[in-house]
C-alpha cells in the first residue's frame, strides 16, 4: 500500500502527444495532469488526457485474452494458447490459400512510428505485403502531397510567424499544443487566417476568418497564387533556385481571377486582396498548415499541393517564421520493403493506388473490404488488427462490419471490447501507452520523447506481441530484441544517444539544432535539397510526369469536388464527416462515463436556412440518406455563420448515430485512395422518435 | 472613543467589520434585546421548512464578538438622550457614547383584524416565531396565511413542503407586489396552485375566531369562511424605533439618514431596516428592509463611525429566493407605474419569465419567475443599473456584453 | 498570492477547462453544469470570453450571505462556498457582478470555484494558454509587455524604419 510515483512522459489517447505527468498509486493511475516541462504543450493537457486516468482503470478493461466458441460467445483462454492457435491459423491460412490471404492493420491507438514499423515488419517478415492502417483515410493525402512538393512534409513554425493561415483545421480540437503556438505566434504579433468551412473554435480568434465553399480550397489557392504573380510578391531567388514548374505555375494560374476565383469559392474578391495583402506585409514569415478538412475530397492531394506551393513562392520554406523543413535522425528502418518488398504478391490497392503506395506503402483498408467479400483477385482470409476500430471509423460500417465477419481468422488486440473486437474470433487484451517503452521523434524540433513501462498487468506490449507471433510463425529471426528496452537502444544507436539520456528529459530530449534555410548550405555542399526527383521544390512534378497516370496531372489543377462534378438532384445537401469533437478521438472514449454523460450523442450539424427549409429545429431527430444506407440522428442547429450553407456537419464515432453508416467507401481522390468524406451526398427527413 | 451599536442584526454586524478595518482600538459596545447569539432572520424560512438546521442559523462570527473587541450587553435600550450622548437601558442603567449607530430593525405588524391578537396567531420574524411554529409545524395540519409579501409566501412554502395543508389570503389583488411584476405575480400564483396551495387574493379578512375544537374560523368578505389549525400573519413591518421618542433624532415611520448614514444628530448614524437613506434612483430617503441594503448601510456606517468619508451611491432593492421550485429574483423598478418599456426574454433563452425593465432608456430594473441560472444575469446587472450605464443593444444581446464589458478596461 | 487569470485574446472556447472543472467539481460527470467556470463564444461579437471566479479583494458575495457560509480560504486565498451552511438562497448569486456563483440544483446550495485547494485544474486544461494561475504582478507584466509590442509597432510605422531581412525585402 501506498507506493506511490509522479512520473513524466507522454499523452497518447490523440496522436498529438502531449506531455504529461501521471500519479501513480499501488499500479494504478490516479490523475493525469500536465507536464509543464515539456516542450510544446507546457503543462497544459485537454480533458482525454486527463481522463484517462478513468479510462485506463474502467472495469471493462479486458485482461485475459477472449476466444469466440461456437456458439458466439466470448471465453477467457490463456496467452499461450490463443497464441499458438492464432499462429497456427494464420500459417494453415497462407498454405491453403497463399502468402498474402492473410494482412496486419495497425490502428490509431498505438501511434504511427514505431509501431507501425514493427507491424509492417512483422507482415513483410511471415510473408504478406498486406499492412493496412488509419492512414489510407487519414494523414497520408497530405503526407503525398507535401512530400510531391518538397520530399518532406514542413512544419509550420507557428510561434515566430508574421502571419498564419490554417486551412481545414482546428488546432484546438485536433492538435491542442498547437493553439498555444499560434497564441504565441500571434501574441508577438502574428495576424490568423483560418479558411474553412465551418466557423471553428480557433475561427473564433481569426483575424480573418473565410468560409469557403467544401471542397474547392485549391481554386482559391491558385487565386491567391496569381494575385501573388501579379503583384510580384514572389520570392524570386528563392523560386529561381530551388524550384522547377514556376513558368508552368504563372501559365496555368492566369485564369484563376479574383471574380473566377469568387465563383467556384463563395470568398469575394475583397476578402482574396486581403488575405494577399496580409502574405505581402508577412512574408517570408508565413506559417500555414492544412488539415483533414481538404483530405477528404476526390481533389484532395492536388488541393493541398497548391495551397503549399503558395508558402514556398512567398519565400517562407525552412525560414524562421514561416515552413521549417524536418531534420533527420538517421534512425534504422524497421521496415522491409527493400530487403523484402513482395510486390509479386500483389499488395491490396498498390495497382490501383500506385502512388500512395510507392510513398507510403500502404495496402488499402476500402479495398481490402471489397476483397474480402469477393474474393477478387485472389482470396484474404486472415485478419489481425490491434488498436483499430473501422466498425466505426471506417467508410461504409455496413460493409465494413459484413467483411469482418466473412473473415476466417479475425483477430483484435484492443483494451476493450470495441464493436470491432465483438466481431472477432480472438480479443488479445492490449497494454497501454503507460504500459510500454517507446519513442516519439520530431523532425522539425529535432527533439526525441519516450515513455516507460510504468503500469505492469502482465500484458503483452505491442513489441511482445509481434515478435511471438512472429517467432511462432518460424519468422523470429527478425525480432531479435528481447524486448521493447532492447529494440528502443538499437533504434537509438546511430544518434550516439541511449534510452537513458532520453530520460532525463521525458518532456523532450534536444538531440540538436535544426538550422534555418538548410537548402542554401545543401547547394553550396552539392547535396540534394529537397528530396524529389529533381532535389528541388517540385511545384510540377516529375514523379507524377514520370508515372503518367490518366487523370492524375503534374501540376496541380483544379479539379472540382465530387458533389459539385456529379451532383444528384435526389440528394440535395452534402454532408461532411470527420469533425472531431474535444472529448473523444474518432471511435473512442464514449466509454469514458464522465464524458459520456456530457455528451451522448452525435449530431447533425446545420445552417438555420436549411434548418428551415427542412422544417427542423434543435433536437429533432432526423433520417440521413445516401446511396449507400440510412442512419439516424439528431438536429443541432448552428448559427448562421458557423456553417456554410446547404452542407452539413456529423462527427463519427457514435455507435447510436454511427455517420458512416452512409459514407461512400466508392469514390476516392485518384492519386490517394482517400475516401470523400466530406462529398457525401445526402438527403435528410424528419422522422418521430 | 466609545462607539454604541444599537441593535445585533445585519447592519450591526456589517458596522462592527467595516469599523474594526479603520479602528482597530476603540471600544465596541452592542446591545440587543433578543436574547443569544445573532442570527440571521432571513435563514428562518430555511429552518422552518427543515432545509437548513437550526444552529445554522446563528452568524458565524456572533459567538466570537470579544475577538473583535465588542462588548455585548443583552438589554432593551428605553431612550435616547442626545444632548448628552447617553443611552438609558432597561437593567444596565446609562450608557455613554461618543458614536451611536442605530440599527435595531424592524418588527412585523399586525393588521386592524378583530381577533388577531390571541394564542394560534403568529409571526415569522423572530427567532422565539421560529421555535413556536416549529412546534405547530409538527403537531398540526392546517395553516391560513394572512398577507402574501415575501415573508408570508416562504412561510407558505415551509408548510407546503412540510405536508401542510395551506391557504394564503391576501387583500390585494395580487401576490408579492414589492417583488414581482403583475405577470410575475400571476405566474407565482399559479405555481403555488399547482402545489396545493389554496390563494385567495382581493379578500378581505372580516373577523377571526376560536371555536371550541380549537380550531380558527376565519369570516372573510363575501367568501365562504374557512378554518384554520394555526395562522401565520404576514402583513406590514415597522420600524424599532419607539425609543427615540423624547430624543431630537428626526424620525417617521424610519430615521431618514444622509448619503454617511448620519441621521440629524451629529455623532448619530442609522442603518438597516430601521433607516431611510437614499437610493440608486435618486430618491432621498427609502426604506426597503431587505438585508443586502442592511448590510450596505451597515458598512458605509462602520466606516464613518470610525472616521472615515465614506459616501453611499444609493441602495438599490433586490430580492431573491427559492420557493415552489422556482426561483423568484427582482432588482430596482420592475412596476408597470415606474418603467416606460420592457423586454421579456423568450423561452428560448431557459430563464423562465424574465422581464427586463427600463426607464428613460435607461435599465432600471429587472424581475424573474425562473431558474437559478438567470439569476446571475440580476448581479450583472447590478452594476449597470447602480452607474446609470446606458446599453444601446437589443436585450437579446445584453449577456454578450455584461460579459465582454469586464474585459474592455 | 495566485489568482486565475484570462486572456479573452487566446480563448477559443474549446471548453476543456468547463470539462476538467465539472469532473473535479461532481467526481461523475463532465456536464457543463457542474462547472464552476463558463465560456461564452458570441459569434457575432467575434469574442470568447471565459469567466470564473476573481476572488474579490472584498467580495460581496461574501459580505451578503446571510449565512456565513463564504469564507476565505487562509491557505489558497480563494473565496469559498462551504456547503454544509450554505442555505441555498442565492443571495450570493444576485450579488456577483460577474455571473460567477452557480447553484447546484440537486444539493440546493450555491457553488463556485475554490481554486481546487491550490491547483486550478480548468488552468491546467486551459490548451490555448487564455487561463493562467500566476501572481497578478506577473500577469500585469505580460499585459505591459502586451502594450510595449503595440507601441512599438506603431512606432515602426509611423517613423516609416522598415526592417530587412535576409530575403532583402
Ligand atoms: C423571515 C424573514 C425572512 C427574510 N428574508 C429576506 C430575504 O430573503 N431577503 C432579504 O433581503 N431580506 C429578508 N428579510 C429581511 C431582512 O432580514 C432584514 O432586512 C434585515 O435583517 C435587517 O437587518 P437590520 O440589521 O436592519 O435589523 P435586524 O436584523 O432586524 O436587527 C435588529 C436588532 O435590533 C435589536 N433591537 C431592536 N430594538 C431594540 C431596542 N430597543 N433595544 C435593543 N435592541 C433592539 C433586535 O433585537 C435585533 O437584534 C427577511 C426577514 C424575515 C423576518
Ligand atoms: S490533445 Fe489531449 S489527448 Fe491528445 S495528446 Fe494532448 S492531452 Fe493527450
Ligand atoms: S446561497 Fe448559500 S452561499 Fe449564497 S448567499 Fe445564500 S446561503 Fe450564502
Amino acid at each position: 500500500m501506498g507506493n506511490k510515483k509522479k512520473v513524466k512522459t507522454t499523452c497518447r489517447m490523440c496522436g498529438t502527444l502531449c506531455g504529461i505527468t501521471a500519479h501513480i498509486e499501488d499500479n494504478k493511475v490516479v490523475e493525469i495532469e500536465g507536464n509543464p516541462d515539456h516542450i510544446f504543450s507546457k503543462g497544459r493537457i485537454c480533458i482525454k488526457g486527463s481522463s484517462a486516468a478513468t479510462w485506463l482503470n474502467l472495469p471493462d478493461r479486458i485482461y485475459k485474452p477472449l476466444k469466440k466458441n461456437i456458439k458466439g460467445d466470448f471465453e477467457e483462454i490463456e496467452l499461450e494458447q490463443a497464441m499458438e492457435e492464432i499462429a497456427a491459423k494464420l500459417l494453415e491460412l497462407q498454405n491453403k490459400y497463399g502468402n498474402n490471404a492473410i494482412g496486419f492493420w495497425k490502428g490509431e491507438g498505438i501511434d504511427f512510428e514505431q509501431q507501425e514499423g514493427l507491424y509492417r515488419r512483422l507482415a513483410h517478415a511471415v510473408g504478406t505485403p498486406n499492412y493496412f492502417s488509419n492512414d489510407t483515410q487519414c494523414y497520408a493525402s497530405r503526407h503525398i502531397a507535401f512530400y510531391l512538393v518538397y520530399g518532406c512534409w514542413p512544419l509550420a513554425d507557428y510561434a515566430n510567424a508574421n502571419l498564419i493561415i490554417n486551412w481545414g483545421t482546428n488546432a484546438p480540437i485536433s492538435h491542442s499544443h498547437w493553439t498555444q503556438a499560434i497564441n504565441e505566434g500571434r501574441e508577438k504579433g502574428a495576424k490568423l487566417i483560418i479558411i474553412d468551412t465551418r466557423y471553428t473554435e480557433i475561427a473564433r480568434q481569426a483575424d480573418i476568418y473565410v468560409q469557403i465553399r467544401p471542397g474547392t480550397d485549391g481554386a482559391l489557392a491558385w487565386g491567391i497564387i496569381r494575385e501573388m504573380i501579379k503583384r510580384n510578391e514572389i520570392d524570386h531567388d528563392f523560386v529561381d533556385k530551388f524550384t522547377v514548374g514556376y513558368d508552368k505555375v504563372v501559365e496555368y494560374a492566369k485564369s484563376f481571377t479574383p471574380e473566377y476565383v469568387a465563383e467556384i469559392t463563395a470568398i469575394s474578391p475583397a476578402v482574396i486582396h486581403q488575405i494577399v495583402d496580409e502574405i505581402t506585409k508577412a512574408r517570408p514569415r508565413l506559417a500555414s498548415w492544412v488539415g483533414c478538412g481538404i483530405e477528404h475530397q476526390i481533389n484532395g492531394v492536388n488541393n493541398i499541393r497548391a495551397i503549399t506551393m503558395i508558402d514556398a513562392l512567398a519565400g517562407a520554406t525552412d525560414r524562421k517564421g514561416g515552413m521549417r523543413t524536418p531534420m533527420g535522425f538517421n534512425l534504422p528502418d524497421l521496415t522491409l520493403y527493400e530487403k523484402k518488398p513482395l510486390l509479386e504478391l500483389d499488395p491490396i490497392g498498390a495497382k490501383r493506388f500506385p502512388v500512395i503506395y510507392e510513398m507510403r506503402h500502404e495496402c488499402h483498408t476500402l479495398m481490402l473490404m471489397d476483397q474480402i467479400l469477393s474474393g477478387k483477385p485472389y482470396p484474404f482470409k486472415g485478419l489481425v488488427m490491434s488498436a483499430a476500430n473501422p466498425v466505426l471509423t471506417n467508410a461504409n460500417s455496413g460493409k465494413v462490419t459484413k467483411a469482418l465477419s466473412a473473415l476466417d481468422l479475425f483477430v483484435v488486440k484492443d483494451l476493450f471490447l470495441t464493436e470491432t473486437a465483438r466481431m472477432a474470433d480472438y480479443v488479445i487484451p492490449a497494454a497501454s501507452y503507460l504500459e510500454r517503452e517507446e519513442m516519439f521523434f520530431n523532425g522539425a524540433m529535432r527533439a526525441g520523447f519516450i515513455t516507460g513501462k510504468y503500469l505492469d498487468y502482465g500484458l503483452q506490449t505491442e513489441y511482445e506481441f509481434v515478435k511471438e507471433l512472429a517467432e511462432r510463425m518460424g519468422a523470429g529471426e527478425y525480432f531479435p530484441w528481447k524486448d521493447d528496452h532492447e529494440l528502443n537502444e538499437w533504434i537509438l544507436k546511430p544518434t550516439g544517444y541511449t534510452t537513458e539520456d532520453l530520460h532525463t528529459a521525458p518532456g523532450g530530449f534536444i538531440f540538436g539544432d535544426n538550422p534555418t534555410e538548410k537548402h542554401y548550405q545543401k547547394a553550396a555542399s552539392g547535396e540534394k535539397m529537397f528530396d524529389t526527383p529533381t532535389g528541388k521544390v517540385e511545384f510540377y512534378s516529375m514523379y507524377l510526369e514520370a508515372k503518367n497516370i490518366p487523370g492524375i496531372d503534374a501540376l496541380p489543377q483544379y479539379h472540382p469536388p465530387y458533389y459539385l462534378a456529379q451532383p444528384d438532384p435526389e440528394y440535395p445537401f452534402l454532408l461532411s464527416t470527420g469533425a472531431r469533437k474535444q472529448k473523444y478521438f474518432h471511435g473512442r472514449y464514449r466509454n469514458i462515463p464522465q464524458l459520456y454523460k456530457a455528451e451522448p450523442n452525435g449530431h447533425l450539424e446545420m445552417h438555420p436556412d436549411d434548418a428551415k427549409a427542412l422544417g427542423l429545429k434543435n433536437g429533432d431527430r432526423v433520417r440521413v440518406t445516401s446511396r449507400i444506407d440510412s442512419f439516424d440522428t439528431i438536429v443541432q442547429v448552428m448559427h448562421e455563420k458557423e456553417i456554410f450553407k446547404g452542407s452539413m456537419q456529423h462527427t463519427h464515432g457514435f455507435v447510436n448515430e454511427n455517420v458512416n453508416n452512409i459514407t461512400y467507401d466508392d469514390v476516392y481522390d485518384p492519386i490517394s485512395g482517400f475516401p470523400v468524406f466530406k462529398s457525401i451526398q445526402v438527403k435528410v427527413e424528419k422522422i418521430d422518435k | 472613543m466609545k462607539a454604541v451599536i444599537i441593535g445585533n442584526g445585519a447592519a450591526s454586524l456589517a458596522a462592527i467589520r467595516s469599523f474594526r478595518k479603520y479602528d482597530k482600538k476603540s471600544s465596541i459596545t452592542v446591545i440587543s434585546k433578543e436574547g443569544g447569539n445573532a442570527y440571521s432572520r432571513v435563514l428562518l424560512p430555511y429552518v422552518l421548512r427543515g432545509k437548513l438546521s437550526y444552529e445554522k442559523l446563528f452568524l458565524p462570527f456572533s459567538d466570537k464578538l470579544d475577538s473583535l473587541g465588542v462588548t455585548y450587553i443583552e438589554d432593551e435600550v428605553l431612550s435616547v438622550d442626545d444632548a448628552e450622548s447617553v443611552l438609558k437601558l432597561g437593567k444596565h442603567g446609562d450608557l455613554f457614547y461618543d458614536t451611536l449607530l442605530i440599527a435595531s430593525g424592524s418588527k412585523a405588524l399586525w393588521p386592524p383584524i378583530k381577533g388577531i391578537c390571541q394564542p394560534g396567531i403568529y409571526h415569522l420574524w423572530t427567532i422565539n416565531d421560529l421555535n413556536r411554529l416549529q412546534i405547530e409545524f409538527s403537531e398540526k395540519k392546517e395553516v391560513v396565511i394572512i398577507g402574501s409579501g415575501f415573508v408570508s409566501l416562504q412561510a407558505a412554502w415551509a408548510a407546503c413542503s412540510r405536508g401542510l395543508k395551506v391557504t394564503l389570503i391576501e387583500i390585494a389583488d395580487r401576490l408579492m407586489p414589492l417583488v414581482l411584476d403583475v405577470r410575475g405575480s400571476g405566474l407565482m400564483a399559479e405555481q403555488m396552485s399547482k402545489f396545493g396551495v389554496n390563494v385567495y387574493t382581493s379578500t378581505i379578512t372580516e373577523e377571526i375566531s376560536k371555536r371550541e375544537d380549537g380550531k380558527f374560523f376565519i369570516l372573510l368578505r363575501d367568501k365562504e369562511n374557512i378554518l384554520a389549525d394555526f395562522i401565520i400573519v404576514g402583513a406590514g413591518v415597522g420600524a424599532n424605533i419607539d425609543f427615540l421618542k423624547d430624543s431630537a433624532i428626526e424620525f417617521a415611520r424610519t430615521i431618514p439618514v444622509d448619503n454617511y448614514m448620519l441621521t440629524n444628530v451629529l455623532n448619530v448614524f442609522a442603518a438597516g431596516d430601521v433607516a431611510a437613506g437614499p437610493s440608486v434612483f435618486g430618491d432621498e430617503h427609502v426604506t426597503h428592509a431587505l438585508w443586502p441594503t442592511a448590510v450596505e448601510m451597515g458598512k458605509i456606517a462602520g466606516a464613518n463611525m470610525a472616521g472615515q468619508n465614506i459616501r453611499y451611491d444609493g441602495s438599490l432593492n433586490m430580492n431573491v429566493t427559492q420557493m415552489f421550485d422556482v426561483t423568484v429574483a427582482s432588482m430596482g423598478k420592475f412596476n408597470d407605474a415606474d418603467i416606460d418599456d420592457y423586454y421579456v426574454y423568450d423561452a428560448e433563452s431557459g430563464k423562465g419569465y424574465c422581464k427586463l425593465c427600463y426607464k428613460d432608456g435607461l435599465i432600471v430594473g429587472i424581475c424573474l419567475v425562473g431558474t437559478s441560472e438567470a439569476v446571475s444575469l440580476l448581479g450583472k446587472l447590478r452594476p449597470i443599473i447602480r452607474n446609470r450605464l446606458a446599453v444601446k443593444l437589443p436585450p437579446a444581446k445584453l449577456d454578450a456584453f455584461l460579459n465582454v464589458r469586464f474585459f474592455q478596461k | 498570492m495566485k489568482v486565475i487569470t484570462l486572456d479573452t485574446s487566446k480563448c477559443v472556447g474549446c471548453r476543456n477547462c468547463e470539462l476538467a472543472c465539472a469532473f473535479i467539481n461532481s467526481k461523475e460527470t463532465c456536464e457543463r453544469k457542474f462547472s464552476m467556470i463558463r465560456v461564452n463564444h458570441y459569434i457575432e461579437e467575434h469574442a470568447v470570453i471565459p469567466m470564473t471566479c476573481l476572488h474579490c479583494e472584498d467580495p460581496w458575495c461574501m459580505a451578503v450571505c446571510p449565512s456565513g457560509a463564504i469564507t476565505r480560504d487562509p491557505e489558497t486565498n480563494a473565496v469559498i462556498i462551504q456547503d454544509e451552511k450554505c442555505a441555498g438562497c442565492k443571495m450570493c448569486i444576485l450579488a456577483c457582478p460577474y455571473g460567477n456563483i452557480h447553484f447546484d440544483a440537486e444539493l440546493m446550495v450555491s457553488h463556485k470555484c475554490n481554486l481546487c485547494e491550490g491547483n486550478p485544474r480548468c488552468v491546467g486544461h486551459c490548451i490555448s494558454g487564455a487561463l493562467n494561475f500566476e501572481e497578478i504582478e506577473d500577469f500585469n507584466e505580460r499585459s505591459r509587455k502586451k502594450v510595449d509590442l503595440e507601441i512599438s509597432k506603431y512606432m515602426k510605422q509611423t517613423c516609416k524604419t522598415q526592417e530587412v531581412d535576409s530575403n532583402g525585402k
